[in-house]
């Protein structure tokens, strides 16, 4: 009886032919690997043939939490050689970690991502000893650039030794690793005197060992690790479940949709005794050795009524490599597939030739000189940093150095983890791009659909919709809303044929009627298959697919607007738990204010009023609204660029953005994380800043005298407006102030000057406190201002103020009209003042013209008055 | 060979302490000579120390009780060290206050064993300053003769085969800049003033240059693409992660406030939020991940330094404690905000909008202050 632990780092060509060369020597008759245990029925599925990178993708979801992961596999995962090699070999080849769906899992959508990195001291520890900026440059110097010494074991194991050390892991790594020594100790017994093999991730190999060997990881610790509601005392996978019967099995229970059918295989029978262990049968191994009468470790089932299933889907080297931060593992999965297959030295020609094509098909010089320069510098790099061969960092830093010949304005990606930043050098970026590859994984064809596909025509059809024939839906209608929403989340998830030809634009647009024509598409049926990555249920899956447009649209405003309002579309906001961090995320980068304001006005206005879509007060839009109004007000206060200065005109798609700022300060204070208080400072500060845009301190000014409406007590008295309008009286800037200040505070200005006495004909002037104080309404004194200007000040202060006035609707600009006849003591019709003969600017142009020809006459001497 | 071995024949200690800054190769004397004895790796022909004994040198090696010297990347030391291992000249651009300089000095002196042959650039460099010139009383008298002439940094160091370090390059107009070109491709130097084989200087085994250039003034001086051909680039960026630098700053201010005479060391919370200010104004990011506003002035780590001086100075001076909220916001504006009317306007709002923000006392105390931002 004799066990050998393997640990090795997930997507590691060196640790897959360790692996490889260990099984031909050792001939186990187990063979156990780091994988979700639900899946050991079905290995057989998972063995088809198909073209790696495949992945197991797995589905969670019960009332509080929804979770989905991947369990990647490439041709050179250490884990993928583990389940063909070792079946090959005739051993039994069994995953033996927890489900994905358990709680040890939660937050996390690699299993395979390096697990010490979630222990950023020990591996900083490392790196300080030995004086390397980074996991993967220690890893390359012990590992990976010299693949068959003929100590790697031993190096593979100092190394985790060194990171694990004495490193306390955490509450899920200690439940996965007892869970992973009970399979290890059940096959020690199973196997009699035939040795057993364990490869797993290295950072649980010591403390595996140590369980076994101690016998600890008992009852205690295999609570924990059921902890979150998984029971225990559940039969196994047993070995007749046909691979594909799971998937075509309807789900009964809780009526929740196909999906529910590929719990693995496992037939959940929730039995009284936690912790009891089940009798199972060991997976169909080829061999069918040892068939002994072991007992395995009960897979654990998930909760009552939770959803869960796992299925296989194509993966590719682009996603591989784009998890970020400690969700990677090995980055550049192109140059670690041809490491795999020819060796380093034939792997870094290749990439060498890849990088130099790549960068000459896109224009960019790469001279010959330039690259034997790199091929001497990664000569000399290698052997500086102990390299028998140039690994990846010395070649790609070799590159870097010989091809680019200007300052960075981002550090090289491979000295830190994390994506590609924005920014990067385009050489930098084609070296990157080379890296990765373009590989994409086929599925073998007998491999059972994902219950996606399932899940959509069940939905089509209970709702009628069989996808040929043309549909009108009425969205105030219940079954209509319901239609809809399939329809929009087939369109979200780029199904084919699945066009809406009208409907409403956004959550603002007054229309409750759609028009559906699907066409047959081509493809529809692939499109589903590779939608089925998304998830197992149409609704999940189309929340997925927004997250990935929103990660998408960065801090692009009308792309994040765009998704918001199909997520409403798809009735999906209740389910939006990772998408409101990524709205959030990108609105709260966003640099424009006006399609910011836009967003905000639409998240607002649904989250007040809708009555169609069922989103009223609900909460992704209150996150929205929140992000946004404390986002603009940052802006506001910043120099922000667009529609400054006199020549300029006010920037009515900003203004427009203060509007909805004000009104989510009025409507939707208990959502925002900024007090009113602190956002009147805000504008009390831009009012008085004689650097900011005219048009956004008149803004800034109205806003300050509504939100401080009814004014605090012990505040202040705010400036009248007559004064405030005094200080910008210059012809430039008028328009432009006037402008803000009507946009936000008309209908307090209104009301304002219909208590300080305006209605009194002609007293405009007469100072009777109120907003008056201290000089005049402002009618009173615009007319003062106005009337006191000279000709050309007035062409000059024209077009501003039109517009300034455009946000009075025409009876007030009636009301105001007749005020300024009564003021001068005159009577007549005020609509009549508002009509003139002929466009105001053309007057204006007019006017302009008639000055200039006098002054020309006047010049010459032959003025009218000559 | 007449450079003087300064771990050799360098000054006592006494006369080290008088000197106001002693160039490395004297302050870290010990080092080098332990480094030395104990090189077993081969050297690059004219080399002090093989690469690996430089590395050491520059990054540190705590068993070997050789001193981290530099806060960075290794990978940028390793490849700066083969850039001029491989015959080619090494360019450090970055960020002023990125520690450009002290690596140039670092490597000078690991490599060549003396880091003062220095051209400092500028819009007043002449070629006199880097090639040679002449000493007039003798010219006139003898004619051009080698004991007229006055060699400058770059004419030394190919002849002597030592390393040439060129300041601020970029700050140069660029005829002098082009001047560089033939000494660099041909690896010669023509005095045409001279007969005979003085009138051609070729350049000894272990000649080369580090130049450093600054981003902030890319576009002024651009190099010509000739130029930028013999150099390899290596952008020198500002530490990445917050425990790194806060711990250099801390570091450093302790040092600069126990030299100005002040005993209490500064605060904790103090530096740490001053750090973290420095950071997300200089990124134009903030921790969560909202974006601020980068500052056009410069925020480097060493502005960071000499700011936590201040506000220790004048937490000792004025009030007899170390440095609060306040001594950091007053600093601050001199600092940050320079003669800068939007910088400032930037950094008010940073204060009022994104410290109010923050949990903790420190922030809350941040924000208190901010009235005390002048201007």
């Amino acid at each position: 009886m004799s066990v050998t632990y393997l640990g090795v780092r997930h997507h590691s060509p060196a640790c897959a032919r360790l692996v490889a060369r260990t099984i031909e020597r050792l001939r186990p008759a187990h063979v156990l690997v780091e994988g979700p245990a639900d899946l050991d029925g079905r290995l057989d599925e998972l063995l088809l043939g198909h073209e790696p990178p495949v992945a197991v993708f797995s589905h969670y979801r019960d009332d509080e939490r929804s979770a989905t992961s991947w369990t990647p596999l490439c041709a050179y995962s250490p884990e993928w050689i583990a389940l063909t090699r070792g079946r090959a070999a005739g051993a039994e080849v069994r995953f033996i970690d927890l489900p994905a769906w358990h709680p040890a899992f939660a937050g996390r959508a690699n299993r395979y991502a390096d697990a010490e990195l979630r222990y950023a001291e020990a591996t900083a520890r490392l790196r300080h000893r030995f004086g390397v900026d980074s996991t993967d440059a220690l890893w390359d110097r012990m590992i990976e650039t010299d693949p068959d010494a003929p100590d790697l074991a031993e190096r593979l194991e100092a190394y985790f030794d060194a990171i694990r050390g004495d490193t306390e892991a955490d509450p899920s790594d200690r439940a996965r690793e007892a869970y992973m020594a009970e399979w290890i100790r059940a096959a020690l017994a199973a196997a009699g005197d035939r040795p057993v093999l364990v490869v797993t991730g290295g950072f649980h190999r010591p403390a595996l060992r140590r369980l076994v060997e101690t016998g600890g990881g008992g009852a205690r610790d295999r609570d924990a690790a059921a902890r979150g509601g998984a029971r225990a005392g559940v039969e196994a996978a047993g070995p007749d479940t046909d691979a594909g019967a799971g998937t075509d099995a309807e789900a009964g229970e809780a009526g929740t949709g196909a999906g529910a059918a590929v719990v693995a295989a496992a037939e959940a029978r929730p039995g009284p005794g936690a912790g009891a262990a089940a009798e199972a049968r060991p997976g169909a191994g080829a061999g069918g050795a040892g068939r002994g009468a072991a007992v395995w470790p009960a897979v654990p089932a998930p909760p009552e009524g939770a959803l869960s299933g796992s299925f296989l889907v194509p993966y590719s080297f682009r996603q591989l490599d784009s998890f970020a931060g400690y969700e990677s593992g090995m980055p550049s999965p192109a140059y670690h597939q041809w490491l795999w297959e020819d060796g380093p030295e034939a792997a870094g020609r290749r990439l060498v030739r890849t990088v130099a094509g790549r960068l000459r098909n896109r224009g960019h010089p790469v001279s010959t000189a330039a690259l034997v320069a790199a091929g001497a510098s990664a000569a000399a790099l290698a052997a500086l940093r102990g390299h028998p061969v140039p690994g990846r960092l010395d070649l790609l830093d070799s590159l870097a150095g010989a091809l680019v010949t200007e300052a960075l304005d981002e550090p090289l990606p491979w000295t830190r983890r994390g994506p590609l930043r924005a920014g990067s050098h385009p050489a930098v970026v084609e070296m990157v791009a080379a890296c990765c590859g373009d590989r994409v994984g086929r599925l073998h064809p007998d491999t059972p659909v994902p219950p996606l596909v399932h899940d959509v025509a069940g939905r089509l059809a209970a709702l009628g919709l069989d996808g040929t024939a043309p549909v009108t839906l009425r969205l105030t209608a219940p079954d209509g809303l319901e239609r809809s929403r399939v329809l929009h989340r087939l369109r979200v998830l780029g199904v084919p044929g699945y066009e809406r030809t009208a409907g409403p634009a956004d959550g603002t647009d007054p229309v409750v009627e759609e028009r559906w024509e699907p066409r047959p598409g081509a493809g529809r049926e692939a499109a589903l298959v590779e939608a089925g990555a998304y998830g197992a249920r149409l609704d999940d899956a189309a929340l997925v697919a927004l997250g990935d447009r929103a990660r998408a649209a960065a801090d692009d405003c009308g792309a994040l607007a765009a998704v918001l309002f199909d997520t409403v579309v798809c009735g999906a906001t209740h389910l939006a738990g990772p998408l409101v961090t990524r709205l959030r995320a990108g609105l709260a980068s966003a640099s424009a204010p006006g399609p910011l304001g836009s967003a905000l006005a639409t998240a607002l206005g649904l989250w007040r009023h809708d009555r169609v879509y069922g989103v009223a007060r609900d909460p992704l839009l209150a996150a929205a609204v929140d992000t946004a109004v404390t986002r603009l007000l940052w802006l506001v206060e910043g120099t922000a660029p667009g529609g400054r200065g006199p020549s300029g005109g006010p920037d009515r798609t900003r203004l427009r953005a203060l509007v909805a700022v004000r009104d989510a300060l009025l409507h939707a204070a208990p959502l925002l994380s900024v007090s009113r208080e602190a956002a009147a400072d805000v504008f009390r500060r831009v009012a008085a800043d004689p650097a900011a845009a005219p048009d956004l301190r008149g803004a800034a000014f109205g806003l300050v005298r509504v939100l401080s409406h009814p004014p605090r007590p012990g505040a202040g008295a705010e400036p009248g407006v007559a004064d405030a309008v005094r200080a910008v009286a210059a012809p430039a800037v008028l328009g432009d102030w006037l402008a803000g200040l009507f946009a936000v505070a008309r209908e307090e200005l209104a009301d304002g000057d219909g208590h300080t006495g305006d209605g009194r004909a002609g007293e405009g002037h007469a100072g009777d406190g109120g907003t008056g104080a201290g000089g005049g309404t402002l009618v009173g004194v615009l007319d003062e201002l106005v009337v006191a200007m000279s000709g050309t000040d007035f062409l000059i202060a024209l077009p501003a103020l039109r517009e300034a006035f455009a946000w009075f609707p025409p009876v007030e600009r009636e009301r105001i009209a007749a005020r300024l006849i009564e003021r001068r003591g005159l009577r007549g019709s005020a609509r009549a003042l508002l009509r003139t003969t002929a466009d105001p600017l053309d007057l204006a142009r007019a006017r302009t013209l008639e000055d200039h020809v006098s002054r020309t006459l006047d010049g010459l001497g032959l003025g009218a008055a000559g | 060979m007449t450079a003087v071995d300064p771990a050799g024949a360098g000054p006592d200690g006494s006369a080290r302490d008088r000197l106001q800054r002693p160039p490395a190769e004297i302050r870290y004397a010990e080092e080098l000579a332990a480094l030395r004895a104990s090189d077993t790796d081969p050297r690059p022909p004219g080399w002090q120390l093989s690469l690996r004994a430089a590395r050491r040198f520059v990054v540190g090696d705590e068993e070997r009780g050789v001193s981290r010297k530099f806060v960075g990347d290794t990978a940028l030391v390793e490849r700066a060290l083969v850039a001029l291992a491989t015959n080619r000249g090494l360019m450090l651009v970055g960020e002023p206050g990125t520690a450009k300089s002290l690596l140039s000095e670092l490597i000078a002196a690991a490599v060549a064993g003396d880091s003062t042959l220095v051209v400092q650039g500028g819009a007043a460099t002449t070629e006199d300053h880097i090639k040679y010139s002449w000493n007039y009383a003798l010219l006139v008298s003898e004619g051009p003769s080698e004991r007229a002439l006055v060699p400058a940094p770059m004419l030394k160091g190919m002849a002597e085969g030592r390393l040439v370090r060129f300041e601020e390059i970029t700050r140069c107009p660029l005829e002098v800049q082009d001047s560089l070109l033939s000494l660099l491709s041909e690896r010669v130097l023509a005095v045409p003033e001279l007969d005979g084989p003085a009138g051609m200087v070729f350049a000894r085994q272990g000649f080369n240059v580090i130049a450093t250039a600054n981003t902030r003034d890319r576009g002024v001086n651009e190099m010509s693409a000739a130029l930028k051909r013999r150099f390899t680039f290596e952008t020198v960026f500002p530490i990445p992660d917050l425990d790194t630098e806060l711990a250099l700053v801390e570091a450093e201010s302790t040092a600069l406030l126990r030299r100005s005479g002040v005993p209490v060391a500064p605060d904790r919370d103090v530096l740490t939020v001053l750090v973290t200010v420095f950071r997300e104004l200089r990124s134009g990011t903030t921790g969560d991940g909202a974006s601020a506003d980068r500052l056009s002035s410069v925020m480097s780590t060493a502005e960071a330094v000499s700011v936590a001086h201040a506000v220790g100075v004048r937490g000792w001076f004025l009030r007899g404690g170390p440095g609060d909220a306040a001594d950091l916001v007053t600093c601050l504006a001199g600092t940050a905000a320079k003669d800068s009317p939007e910088d400032l306007a930037r950094l008010r709002r940073y204060l009022e909008q994104r410290a109010a923000s923050r949990g903790g006392a420190p922030w809350k105390a941040l924000h208190a202050a901010r009235h005390l931002l002048a201007g």
